[in-house]
């Protein structure tokens, strides 16, 4: 129960105005900071959702795959350019956030990796690998500001942040071909 | 087998939801970033140019109804932009060529309005019209003064200013094209200035004639 106190807590922590308006203002930080805290501190609450409703996630999350799907669905629709628009200038928008990603991605997610089979779970990071791929190239090479509330620069930067973690992503899936976890354990 | 049918349940709610997540937050596949959705909305709206008054390069002062009967081409800018405004600029002046000069100060306008009242007073903007080969006539650089009636405006015309420690702006770009009643009716890229331009000589063809 320790971790869905600390997950509570941090939610409530990255709720606070200042830490909202710090967290915000670098468009990267907004992006693979903050978004991905949120994540986070849904998948420690995890816990606590999964002991209240054993029989929901038993029933609708047998193979962790619509787990999965809601997880990579909401972080998708993050990570296009109008949303981060939005969630600046539109209060509902920025409250969804603060639902969404604690609750529809870091929870399902926690629910659902232990569920899934290797296979899944490598198509998981083969898709978000392309994923940032491609997201990073259109941040990197958009000759227009994609988001209005930050500068271009910014924008570049952020791309190489979804470039570097394309390839930290490359990375564990190319050493996946030559070692053998259980080797070591 | 049951517990796999409430499994695919689930799957084909999430992907619905899905679906409808990114169909409300892109207005129906149409807007992935924040400035198309804004220029569609624009263009639906057609706002009205909100009364404001304009000081020029030359020191004139005179309120934006003055220039009712004509075409105003407008861009938003400041001048120590290093940004985008000098290319915008630059694009603005491609278009101001390429129309016919016999449109020029006659049925259309060219106006820079400046966002940084403070510093764009008409001498900084006279250094600056020189830059882009502005004469200060048919293509006139000028600030609004009162902050109120400039924010009225920016709000009115979607255009989005967030000041920095560095005494920079975060600002979108555009051109937008107010018709001689004072309506906004087109907002328009401004890395396209050959598009702008054509778009604009069509318009002056077809209700001014050639």
């Amino acid at each position: 129960m320790t971790q869905v106190i600390v997950g509570l807590v941090s939610l409530l922590f990255l709720m606070l105005p200042p830490v909202v308006d710090i967290l915000e203002s670098i468009m990267i930080i907004h992006m693979h900071m903050q978004m991905p805290l949120l994540v986070i501190t849904g998948a420690l609450m995890a816990p606590f959702f999964q002991k209240k409703f054993p029989a929901f996630f038993a029933k609708f999350n047998t193979n962790g795959i619509p787990g999965i799907l809601l997880f990579m669905i909401i972080m998708f629709y993050w990570t296009i350019p109008r949303t981060m628009d939005d969630a600046l200038t539109m209060p509902l928008v920025e409250i969804f956030k603060f639902i969404s990603l604690p609750f529809l991605a870091g929870v399902p997610l926690r629910d659902s990796w232990n569920k899934l089979s290797t296979v899944w779970k490598n198509v998981t990071f083969i898709i978000f690998f392309i994923q940032f791929t491609g997201m990073g190239i259109l941040y990197i090479v958009s000759p227009v500001q994609l988001c209005n509330n930050y500068l271009v620069m910014e924008q570049v930067t952020l791309g190489w942040g979804f470039i570097t973690m394309a390839a930290a992503i490359l990375i564990y899936l190319i050493q996946l071909l030559f070692i053998n976890p259980s080797d070591y354990e | 087998m049951i517990k796999n049918r409430h499994n695919t349940i689930a799957i084909i709610v999430v992907i619905l939801f899905g679906v409808a997540l990114f169909y409300i937050g892109t207005d129906g596949f149409q807007a992935f970033t924040a400035e198309t959705a804004r220029t569609n909305d624009l263009l639906e709206e057609q706002p009205k140019f909100p009364e404001v008054t304009l000081e020029d390069s030359k020191e004139r002062v005179y309120p934006i109804s003055d220039f009712e009967g004509d075409y105003l081409f407008i861009t938003f800018m400041y001048t120590s932009c290093t940004d985008v405004c000098p290319e915008l600029e630059m694009n603005m002046l491609q278009v101001y060529k390429q129309l016919p000069e016999k449109y020029i100060g006659e049925d259309i306008r060219f106006l820079s309005i400046s966002f940084d009242p403070e510093r764009d007073d008409p001498e900084t903007l006279t250094k600056y019209r020189g830059y882009f080969e502005s004469d200060g006539e048919t293509w006139r650089m000028a600030r609004i003064p009162d902050q109120t009636e400039l924010d009225n405006l920016l709000e009115e015309f979607g255009v989005i200013v967030i000041p920095d420690d560095a005494g920079n702006f975060t600002h979108n770009s555009a051109f937008y094209l107010v018709d001689p009643e004072g309506y906004l009716i087109d907002v328009m890229d401004y890395k396209e200035p050959d598009k702008a331009a054509e778009r604009v000589k069509t318009i002056l063809d077809q209700e001014v004639g050639g």
